[in-house]
């Protein structure tokens, strides 16, 4: 396990040191309030496989709102949920990919953790306090991704040399993927369009 | 024209006894952009979080109502001015768009001894409701409610202003919270019977009672259930008090376990969570002390006094009140009355209520041949949304008096 594991960072390494392009560009979300929030990804990396990330994850509940709104976090990541707020709050996700699980309810200042195992999977997180709370962790299987900034704009930064398909996600509007082939060096330019 | 339209509206329109502090208030949704649920179990029933927003004048608990408010407020004065006062006007805020909601119901009503015996109801009442904080120390409600009674429209125009000097101690002037009941803000469209039952002349829980009350809640240790107190003196019968007594009233409560009665959430954590889940038991006492006047006849001293007892457990609620009542007129034998009831809730969903109530009032416990009413209440609450409510009752009688009298009712309720 541990052996694989070394491969797998080296190869990772190698990959993003010495062949490695960058991907940027903008989305434009039509009929949406604004061009953020979608997250582009990678769809698979054949060959290379990643460790589950030891840091956890964060998603705070300030406010009434979850902090962030939209968290791509890798297989595996656990993910943690404090409560900033001095009122109850609670997490819970209805999908069958995220074992519908219900993490109840705690202090301020505390936390409780969920574990996403299983990629390609994009749970709703809900608070059954605070029925206006809505989030989504997209679960994905490599960490070639990046969340768009309310202009649109992306970048996903080292990425190994070669053919991919890359798809892009967005909580109401729809999907698409595009074929793609990123450089040994420099970057490539992906704008998307999505609409409902 | 004008005189005519004028005209049409002096019959039209009647001052109205006060109706109860009675609707959820949607400017509240706005002014933090949550959800009706936040604060009720099924509007305008307060779920505990409602209960300890209330408590902390209208304003979310532990100082944190600034930070929790999403919609900016207008100063009306720099903080700066703290410190220059008293030469100039005490810094304050108010609302920054206009904190006024709307509740609308209508109902379908259907009386089995009644020569009509079904009727639509729609609009049955009107409410413009307005509620808010001004700067850190004050806070407002209040209602201007148009109501159908017998194709006449009735107007009421309540409100309270109040001063928040901390969650244990409020003063409010105007429209108070003299109820003997637990959850006031009640889930059935039928009153409670001991808010309904009159005195001999005619005073009732149900009517105006504005005056001074001095109140307060507080958490219990580790932050868990509490008390709450409120000591009131009002006119009695109306806005022109109609004798030269005052009434007094007080109520005390006590709640164990349960979110506390001014929120925060020390000591709270739970495998299991929803908006309406307060696993807390809650007794409470109440006496009103008063004198009721009416045309013709020696005024009435009288006293009300009781208790009653809330249970929340799980998806289930049980609670019941009772309340005693001594009642004399110079030159009449002394009255004595007892009025009771029992209710049960369930929550089958959270947008699907169940309830029977059952009610006791014996009017003259001293005299057998007053036979005590008595009825069974079961009914059905639906939240088709979180702001739109439908309301289906059963009110079975007993008592031989009363028992072709049952009713049947629907009400669709609104607000925005």
């Amino acid at each position: 396990m541990t052996t694989r594991v070394v491969l797998s960072l080296f190869v990772f390494l190698a990959s993003s040191v010495a062949i490695a392009g960058d991907i940027r560009g903008k989305v434009k979300a039509k009929g949406w309030k604004h061009s953020g929030d979608a997250v582009v990804h990678i769809d698979k990396t054949p060959g290379i496989t990643f460790a589950v990330p030891e840091k956890h994850a964060a998603m705070d509940q300030k406010n009434l709102v979850f902090i962030p709104h939209i968290l791509p976090v890798l297989a595996g990541t656990t993910v943690d949920y404090q409560n900033s707020d001095d009122v109850l709050h609670n997490v819970f996700s209805p999908d069958q990919c995220a074992e519908k699980f219900n993490l109840g309810t705690w202090p301020k200042g505390q936390t409780r953790s969920y574990s996403f195992k299983e990629a390609g999977c994009f749970p709703v997180m809900l608070c059954n306090v605070h029925p206006e709370m809505e989030a989504y962790v997209v679960v994905l299987e490599n960490p070639y991704y990046a969340v768009s900034a309310k202009d649109g704009s992306y970048e996903i930064k080292n990425v190994p040399a070669g053919k991919y398909t890359l798809k892009i996600w967005h909580e109401k509007l729809k999907g698409q993927s595009v074929e793609i082939e990123v450089p040994e060096k420099g970057e490539l330019v992906v704008d998307f369009e999505i609409r409902r | 024209m004008k005189k005519a339209t004028l005209s049409l509206l002096a019959t039209a329109f009647m001052i109205l006894v006060f109706a109860a502090e009675s609707y959820g208030i949607p400017a509240f949704s706005r002014k933090y952009r949550t959800s009706c649920s936040t604060c009720h179990y099924a509007a305008p029933m307060l779920n505990g979080f409602g209960k300890a927003f209330k408590n902390n004048g209208y304003r979310y608990p532990a100082g944190t109502d600034p930070e929790m408010t999403k919609e900016e407020p207008v100063s009306l004065g720099s903080e700066g001015y703290k410190r220059v006062w008293p030469e100039a006007i005490w810094p304050a805020d108010i609302p920054g768009t206009s904190p006024v909601s709307v509740w609308a119901v209508g109902r379908i009503n259907y009386a089995a001894q009644s020569d009509v015996k079904w009727e639509f109801e729609i609009p049955h009442e009107v409410e413009v409701l307005y509620a808010g904080t001004i700067g850190e120390s004050f806070s407002f409600f209040g209602e201007i409610e148009l109501e159908n009674e017998d194709n006449a429209t009735e107007i009421a125009f309540p409100f309270a202003l109040q001063y928040d000097g901390s969650p244990s101690f409020h003063v409010r002037m105007g429209m108070v919270h003299a109820d003997p009941t637990p959850n006031h803000l009640k889930l059935t469209r039928n009153h409670y019977n001991m808010a309904s039952f009159r005195s001999r002349n005619g005073w009732r829980f149900r009517d105006e009672l504005v005056g001074l009350e001095v109140w307060g809640a507080g958490n219990g240790s580790g932050g868990r259930g509490g008390f709450t107190y409120r000591l009131g003196v009002v006119n009695g019968q109306g806005l022109s008090d109609m004798n030269k007594e005052k009434d007094f009233y007080g109520k005390a409560t006590y709640k164990i376990g349960g979110l506390g009665e001014v929120g925060g959430t020390e000591g709270a954590g739970s495998e299991v969570s929803e908006f309406f889940l307060d696993d807390n038991l809650t007794f409470g006492a109440f006496l009103y002390s008063g004198t009721a006047s009416k045309t013709a006849v020696a005024d009435e001293d009288f006293t009300v006094y009781g208790g009653d007892v809330d249970f929340w457990y799980k998806r289930f609620i049980l609670n019941g009140a009772v309340m005693l009542m001594d009642s004399r007129i110079t030159g009449t034998p002394k009255r004595k009355s007892m009025v009771y009831y029992a209710q049960a809730n369930a929550v089958f969903y959270p947008w699907l209520i169940g309830l029977v109530r059952y009610e006791w009032e014996d009017r003259d416990t001293g005299e057998d041949l007053v036979k005590p009413v008595n009825a069974i209440i079961p009914g059905v609450t639906l939240m088709a949304r979180a702001n739109v409510k439908l309301m289906f009752e059963f009110k079975k009688f007993f008592d031989d008096a009363n028992k072709k009298n049952d009713t049947f009712g629907v009400q669709i309720n609104f607000g925005f």
